[in-house]
């Protein structure tokens, strides 16, 4: 939709603009194509080489085929992380967003500060009490371990609660005259208006969890657990560094986040503008 | 998401189907696949880093099973963990909680550790075989006289040099520091530079640099690095001279730089000389670190891997001797782990004697200069330590006061190993 | 759960014969559990596997616990002074405060505009949309990989440096070049490239629930581009914003994996020429096995974070219900 219209040359200009940016934002990505397809000696070459010399799709076939480095088992675990992670974590953060922001009950704003807590203080440190309190509830190397952590995102929470914060107060007024209760309200009318904040953050959490390094390594202890990030820095070794598995590794880590973009896609665009005034 | 604007229109129902299915999932796939073998009344759990060399991972499963073959009571569950830069971190995050490694592999030995009682004494284990280990690498293992770990390979480093470009600049392998930044002057040229020793330009070279005008990290208990002020000194002149390769694709630990011909000359280690030959040809020769002067010595970096058995483990006695068994009896194991995935020298004299691999070409002169010039880090010596000498040093080649910069860092240094020791 | 079917009965019926007192009681029962069921599951896990942990952090923070995570050793504040007297901490927070002040508003600017200009483009939106939001599925891992080894490198293959050539250039390694510091050229954009994206479908979520009519009122008042987005778009923002800048303090001050991921080589840090108050407590933590200092330096970092973000509800204030 355009919001407001400023004639043709703004229009251009815009598009000129936004075309140049997304150029140079897609440049890193090319450069992965570029040493995807390459050999060792053109990645390390003292000289710039805008494509490789030959196609090496050896490089992709060759994720596949070592044993020692199972990449095709890493993607599922990943996916499997990620898709029960990306619903659950979003779900709980809307719920605790909405409560916060329209659910005036006293305390909430100590509830609000105990939440937004645990952003302000640095996980890398404590990492490893979060290790050991995992560990002794017998969570290492069990997929709930490795799930549970990333499922309490205060991140997301901190986004909702603006979200609903400037959410159309008439909407959930008619709910209540309708005999909704909150929870009836927030299930049946807040929740299906909050596609947009739900596709957008739940991206976000996929992609989180699909990255996620350092917790699975720590909590998985064999090769069968590994995510797609940890098969990808077996690439990295202190002994030798495989250069065109690493980026032909990347771009297939990447191609699922692409699919579930354009999938999420549709739902982003959709805002609770003209779905939320409808019912 | 479709699964969330589902859920939303059944309400709350849909929150128990989804945690449903996602313990189904959870249980189904119990990322624990290694099975204990049937039967064994003992199972060990031994914890290796993630080699890069290819095969590795086969062969240290295949160590494992042959022992099960030979004693069927003990199981050995073989856990490839992380890569190098993390494998120390999970390492100890395992050794705090409750699913420790009864056998696990070390880096850096870590004397500390043996002194908070995490490593089990293993004089037993080597008995007397210990005559023929390399003594460099015994010291390195010995805490308060007793030994706490046993390395499986010796890697050692050393200074690669391209002969046909040191020919073409009328140049020697050089013999002391002068001459290393000479010949990296001279062998600098355009689009090759001389001397690689990291893609920050600092790389193991204070380290050598220090062991090169004959002073160490640490004497007794007393951190005494700081006595190298004029050989570390030097760095500030191979920067300014822009003589040294900086920001490469690889770093120095990989030979991309030297087989590249980016750089020509290349500290790096022996397990790259397979890949060096194989790019390169014989237009390769190898030198120590050389001494810093005439009152000096030529050095070498020995690093490598050692095992070492769990403290707390509840099978102490079957693992002491499965590690006898592996590292100390069986020669033709430790000759196929040292030299059949990358180059390594096995740590038993006579094994390494018999290594073919190791009799011939860069390897023979590798493997003397293991033995004659090799110096390992203080056991003491700690990754906070480390950072901040390295720190002094990248200061020190932006032009900061050799002197002073190293004092500070060794200040703290001292605080740390006096905490240490208790 | 099953919670809701009872509820939704005795909830506010406008006509029930309930007196209008009885009427409020169930009306605030009613509200203070819908409040505990929905945040229960946020609270409960939050409490299990972050607060154990800080709970436990802090105490160690006044514990000597080196290579043990055990209590009991107390020296009081014996950690908190020794970082404090520890330089180089000192001056990561200094360079933490510093990157803060500039790269928080060039963030927020940089994903804004993105956002608003996405926003009015009419075809190609998705397209853009996914473009600047693509890197954001790039780990900071290979991201750095990328710019070390392609972008930035210290060679003449590097595309800065291919690009340098064309106007005459020598080769320059920008990582390792400190005068000028080269090397905030590569961080920056390195963090930019992953995070812009991220922060700009936040705002375009933002965006999407500001009321159509709004805009066509400004339209016919005839207001351009620039007043429309000053008295309407941005004030509607408000609470976005509040939000997203808080995200971003707290992103910046505890800014570890660019400086991590483009400085560590190999195993370790050590030569970097900036280093974070998170690259160093790593380094003593999680590296170096000091769960004491460790832990000291987390809270110290924490009450900055708790400062600045005092100071922004001060000066911006809190984000806050608009009824």
């Amino acid at each position: 939709m355009n919001r407001y219209r400023g004639g043709a040359l703004g229009s251009a200009l815009t598009y000129l603009v936004l075309c140049l940016l997304a150029a140079v934002f897609l440049i890193p990505f090319y450069v992965l194509l570029r040493n995807a397809f390459m050999s060792t000696p053109e990645v390390t070459a003292t000289d710039w080489h805008w494509l490789p010399s030959a196609l090496n799709w050896d490089n992709f076939s060759s994720l596949f085929d070592n044993p020692e480095r199972p990449f095709g088992r890493s993607i599922v675990n990943s996916l499997v992380i990620a898709v029960v992670t990306a619903p659950l974590s979003t779900l709980f953060a809307s719920m605790a967003g909405y409560a916060l922001a329209r659910i005036a009950v006293p305390g909430r704003s100590a509830v609000l500060a105990v939440i937004v807590g645990t952003l302000m203080i640095p996980q890398a440190v404590t990492f490893l009490p979060t290790f050991v309190v995992v560990g002794s509830l017998g969570g290492v190397n069990t997929m709930w371990g490795l799930i549970a952590p990333g499922v309490f995102n205060a991140f997301a929470v901190v986004l909702f609660r603006s979200f609903y914060l400037s959410f159309p107060a008439e909407i959930e007024e008619a709910g209540r005259l309708d005999g909704l209760s909150y929870l009836g309200v927030y299930g049946r009318i807040i929740l299906p208006n909050s596609t947009t904040m739900i596709a957008s953050l739940g991206a976000l959490s996929f992609i989180e969890a699909w990255n996620s390094f350092l917790w699975p390594l720590m909590i998985g202890q064999d090769p069968s657990s590994w995510t797609v990030q940890i098969a990808l820095s077996s690439f990295l070794t202190s002994q030798t560094v495989n250069l065109p598995e690493l980026f032909a590794g990347t771009v297939v880590a990447i191609l699922p986040l692409v699919v579930m973009f354009l999938v999420a896609q549709r739902h982003i665009v959709q805002g609770i503008a003209m779905s939320g005034l409808k019912s | 998401m479709s699964a969330s604007s589902a859920l939303s229109r059944r309400g709350f129902l849909g929150t128990s189907l989804l945690f449903v299915a996602g313990a189904a999932v959870a249980c189904s796939s119990n990322p624990q696949g290694t099975a204990a073998a049937k039967g064994a009344k003992v199972t060990l759990t031994q914890w290796y880093h993630q080699y890069g060399e290819e095969g590795t991972q086969a062969a240290v499963k295949r160590y494992a099973e042959q022992y099960t073959k030979a004693n069927p009571d003990v199981a050995i569950n073989v856990v490839w963990g992380a890569d190098t830069s993390q494998y120390e971190t999970k390492l100890n995050a395992a050794l705090l909680g409750a699913d420790a490694p009864d056998i696990f592999e070390l880096g850096d030995f870590r004397a500390e550790m043996a002194r908070a009682g995490q490593l089990e004494p293993l004089d037993d284990v080597y008995g007397a075989a210990k005559g023929g280990f390399n003594k460099a690498d015994l010291d390195y293992l010995t805490v308060d006289g007793t030994l706490y770990g046993i390395k499986t390979i010796d890697d050692v480093m050393v200074l690669y040099y391209r002969k046909s470009l040191l020919k073409k600049a009328g140049v020697t392998p050089p013999t002391t520091f002068a001459e290393l930044v000479d010949t990296a002057k001279k062998l600098t040229t355009d689009g090759v530079k001389g001397l690689f020793i990291g893609n920050d330009g600092i790389g193991d070279s204070p380290y050598l640099l220090a062991w090169s005008q004959g002073v160490d990290l640490i004497d007794g208990k007393k951190v005494v690095y700081a006595d190298a002020a004029r050989s570390i000194g030097g760095l500030h002149q191979l920067h300014s001279d822009k003589s040294v390769l900086l920001g490469f694709t690889t770093d120095w630990y990989d030979p991309g730089a030297f087989n590249q011909g980016a750089a020509a000359m290349q500290w790096g280690g022996m397990w790259s000389l397979p890949a060096i030959e194989k790019a390169l040809g014989d237009d390769f020769g190898v030198v120590p670190w050389p001494a810093y002067d005439s009152a000096g010595k030529p050095v070498a970096r020995l690093g490598g891997w050692t095992q070492a058995v769990n403290a707390k483990s509840k099978h102490v006695a079957e693992a002491k001797k499965y590690l006898q068994w592996l590292w100390v009896q069986q020669t033709d194991i430790q000759i196929d782990w040292a030299v059949k995935y990358g180059f390594h020298v096995p740590p038993q004299a006579e094994v390494a004697a018999r290594t073919p691999e190791l009799k011939k070409g860069a390897a023979k002169d590798a493997v003397a200069i293991a033995n004659k010039n090799g110096i390992s880090f203080p056991a003491e010596w700690t990754q906070a330590m480390q950072a901040s000498f390295i720190a002094a040093a990248a200061d020190i080649a932006k032009g900061a006061a050799p002197e002073k910069a190293l004092r500070k860092a060794q200040a703290t240094a001292q605080s740390a190993l006096d905490k240490q020791m208790g | 759960m099953t919670v809701t079917t009872p509820l939704r009965g005795s909830a506010a019926r406008p006509a029930s014969a309930a007196t209008p007192r009885r009427r409020r009681l169930t009306e605030r029962r009613s509200k203070a559990l819908a409040f505990i069921v929905l945040t229960a599951p946020m609270l409960l896990g939050l409490g299990l596997f972050r607060y154990v942990a800080i709970g436990w952090s802090f105490l160690l923070s006044f514990s000597e616990a080196r290579r043990t995570i055990a209590l009991g050793n107390w020296v009081g504040l014996d950690n908190y002074q020794e970082l404090l007297a520890d330089e180089r901490f000192r001056d990561s927070l200094t360079m933490i405060v510093g990157f803060t002040a500039l790269i928080v508003p060039l963030t927020f600017v940089a994903s804004l505009a993105l956002a608003v200009l996405v926003n009015r483009v009419r075809r190609g939106r998705s397209f853009f949309r996914t473009a600047f939001l693509l890197p954001a599925a790039v780990s900071y891992v290979a991201a750095a990989m990328i710019w070390k080894m392609a972008l930035f490198s210290g060679v003449p293959s590097g595309l800065a440096n291919t690009l340098g050539a064309l106007f005459g250039a020598d080769p320059t390694p920008w990582i390792q070049t400190q005068s000028p510091p080269l090397y905030w050229i590569v961080l920056v954009t390195l963090r930019l490239w992953l995070q812009v994206g991220l922060y700009m479908i936040l705002f375009i979520a933002g965006l999407q629930s500001i009321p159509q009519h709004l805009y066509e009122a400004a339209s016919l008042d005839g207001a351009g581009a620039w007043r429309t987005f000053r008295s309407i778009t941005f004030p509607m923002l408000r609470n976005t914003s509040i939000a997203i800048l808080l995200l971003m303090f707290i992103a910046a001050l505890q800014a570890f994996d660019e400086f991590y991921a483009i400085f560590s080589t190999g195993a370790s840090l050590g030569s970097e020429p900036v280093r974070t108050p998170l690259t160093h407590l790593y380094g003593v933590a999680l590296q170096d096995q000091d769960y004491g200092v460790g832990s000291a330096g987390a809270f110290l970092l924490t009450l900055l974070i708790v400062l600045v973000t005092f100071l922004q509800g001060r000066i911006l204030g809190f984000a806050r219900d608009k009824d």
